[in-house]
């Protein structure tokens, strides 16, 4: 602060600066001033704004930096993808390298069959857990909660070999189970957070009321809490899906054979030489991200609903 | 109410607990509860120890060298980390270097300049980036940057006096530095959205206190904003540090599979991650398998350690613990 200072030691007496342009970009509309600005500290005020100027282009630049992947990636996804797409690709079945036609129907079955499944697992068991959250306080609520926390910065090919190992190998063979298994681990700490964060919004006077009416407690849950947060249970339950559709690692090790799943025929096909499988692949992708940004979308939708009606 | 009155409700009030109790479900939803709260503990407890113990045969065969050894030679039946570490840290690294002024940049323009349509928009952009399947991430560098880093970028870079240490040799598009990029890419919604939240999070009376003294608006943003945040801006770094340790699918279609020390950011490498999804198909039952487990768990350990750390500083963030709801249950 020492410059600022400095500056505020030297204006004690002396011009006025005029409008000061600064405060146009002020947060409170009461900071719009005409500040006393000393001769000498002027001087430091024209070096201190050139500087400020300097920067904020340096930040537009990385705004438009940052914003040009996803430019990009939609661009070609759509570009390369879009030539592929037809009837035909969504209901016939692979085909080998060299024979015309051909689609991914199999891989499309696959994926649902293996996030179906996984919800299954998962939203039962995230919800209940949320519930303990969310009645519960002490040791055992805390390391749940950190748990969740650090089990969603585990990488996801981790939680593919831990698959593996679970299911896989006990098994002996490679199954929708187990990737289905991967893949509700994957969602499971998302939901639970986001779960107990929109059950969070239910007022606590609202559960004490129902309580209190003597109501058991798995009605006050079912009949408050899971009633009041279902937006936002539909929000994060929708993001977290989003993310287990998308993910290729753990079906590495768990899926039989990569037309049984989007990604990873996106995976195979995509690193192939050739270029009726790299259109496979796009083609694939194109639809695995237009099923995710409007899986998003919805979720987004869903949430702005939910604030717009509570207001 | 009379006193007769208030006596025989509180007798039923005793009734009615004993007959809630005796319900048929009343304890079945209790019971529930804790089974998921115990199984999802118990997944977590199990991820450990099952990766702990199928790790462990590699470590007996390999020893505890198997964490800096750099030898990764499965038809010699000898398995070491060190390489793939090296590979994981130097782009993860790189990333870095690339994210952090990009995405710092972004969270500002975002927080402190952009006007609220804009900046609302732009997230929402960063969200979907954010929503984007790391596999489509992969697909778009192996097919469409890396052809552009082979012809234009990779050339001018090795042709930028003073750089030569950094870009030399022969210039694939498959790179280390493209993996960087890639990471930076995906990482960049978790620092930006962190970082962004961290900044708004800056209370408006110390702004305008410096505003006040006569700071000009960056030097607000310089002097009171960005230390303020500075926690909060820790921890989305170190988050996307955690994060850019742990990807694999995206990195092992670009980053070239060769398991050397890299010798420049423009030849081919190998991570963790990458060795992983490259190695597994054709390892050997046993000694071949559980080095690759082992690797998962060297995996396992760095990015636990990192969002750890990373945790802890959100956390440490907010002061005091998240509000709680409801009463005991």
């Amino acid at each position: 602060m020492s410059s600022v200072l400095g500056t505020v030691r030297a204006a004690d007496s002396g011009a006025d600066a005029g409008d000061d342009p600064e405060a146009r970009w002020s947060w409170a509309a009461g900071a719009r001033r005409r500040p006393v600005i000393h001769a000498a500290a002027r001087r430091t005020l024209g070096r201190r704004r050139r500087a400020g100027r300097l920067v904020q282009a340096l930040c537009v630049l990385c705004a438009a930096i940052g914003l040009a992947p996803l430019v990009a990636l939609v661009y070609y996804t759509a570009e390369r993808g879009l030539g592929g797409l037809s009837i035909g690709f969504l209901t016939h079945a692979p085909v080998p390298v060299g024979i015309p036609g051909g689609g991914i129907s199999t891989a499309i079955v696959g994926s649902a069959e293996i996030v179906g499944l996984a919800l299954v697992m998962a939203i039962p068991v995230g919800l209940m857990a949320a519930l303990f959250l969310h009645e519960r306080r002490g040791h055992l609520a805390g390391a749940i909660r950190f748990g969740a926390d650090l089990l969603t910065g585990v990488p996801s090919i981790v939680i593919g070999i831990f698959a593996y190992a679970l299911v896989v190998r006990p098994l002996h063979h490679f199954s929708d189970l187990a990737a289905a298994f991967a893949l509700a681990v994957l969602m499971l700490p998302i939901m639970i957070r986001a779960d107990e964060e929109a059950m969070r919004t239910v007022a606590t006077d609202l559960w004490e009321a129902g309580v209190a009416l003597g109501a058991r407690r798995s009605r006050v849950a079912r009949s408050v809490v899971l009633r009041g947060a279902l937006p936002g249970l539909v929000t994060g339950n929708l993001l977290a899906v989003s993310r287990g559709v998308g993910e290729t690692a753990p079906l590495l090790f768990t899926v039989a054979a990569p037309s049984f799943a989007m990604t990873l025929l996106i995976y195979t096909e995509g690193t192939e030489p050739f270029p009726a499988a790299q259109q496979t692949a796009w083609s694939t992708a194109l639809l695995l991200l237009l099923f995710v940004l409007v899986l998003s979308g919805v979720a987004r939708l869903v949430a702005w609903h939910l604030t717009r009606r509570a207001r | 109410m009379t006193a007769r009155t208030s006596a025989a409700s509180a007798v039923s009030v005793k009734e009615a607990l004993r007959r809630r109790h005796a319900r048929r479900g009343g304890r079945g939803y209790a019971a529930a509860r804790w089974a998921a709260a115990g199984l999802f503990l118990a997944v977590l407890l199990g991820l450990v120890v099952s990766i702990a113990i199928d790790s462990s045969q590699a470590l007996a065969h390999s020893g505890i060298g198997f964490l800096w050894s750099g030898t990764w030679n499965p038809t010699a039946n000898d398995y070491g980390a060190g390489i793939l570490v090296v590979g994981t840290i130097v782009t993860t690294f790189v990333a870095m270097v690339i994210v952090v002024p990009v995405g710092l940049g972004m969270a500002a323009f975002l927080s402190e300049l952009a006007p609220r349509w804009l900046a609302g928009s732009l997230s929402t952009a960063i969200e979907l980036l954010a929503a984007v399947p790391s596999i489509v991430v992969g697909l778009w560098a192996l097919l469409v940057l890396s052809p552009l880093f082979a012809n234009y970028l990779e050339p001018f870079l090795k042709a930028v006096p003073g750089l030569e240490w950094f870009f030399h040799g022969p210039a694939y598009g498959p790179s280390i530095l493209l993996a960087s990029v890639v990471l930076a890419v995906m990482t960049l919604p978790t620092v930006v959205a962190l970082s962004r939240t961290a900044l708004s999070g800056v209370a408006l009376a110390d702004r305008e206190a410096a505003m006040a003294l006569g700071a000009t608006h960056w030097q607000v943003v310089r002097e009171v904003v960005f230390p303020g945040a500075r926690s909060g801006i820790a921890a989305a770094l170190t988050l996307a540090v955690g994060r850019a340790l742990g990807e694999s699918i995206a990195v092992a279609m670009v980053v070239g599979n060769s398991p050397a020390i890299p010798h420049s950011l423009l030849s081919t490498g190998a991570t963790l991650g990458s060795a992983i999804v490259n190695q597994f198909a054709e390892a050997a039952p046993g000694i071949g398998t559980s080095s690759i487990i082992a690797l998962a768990a060297v995996l396992l350990v760095l990015t636990l350690a990192v969002n750890a750390g990373g945790q802890a500083l959100l956390r440490a963030m907010r002061p005091g613990r998240p509000g709680r709801a409801a009463g005991a249950g």
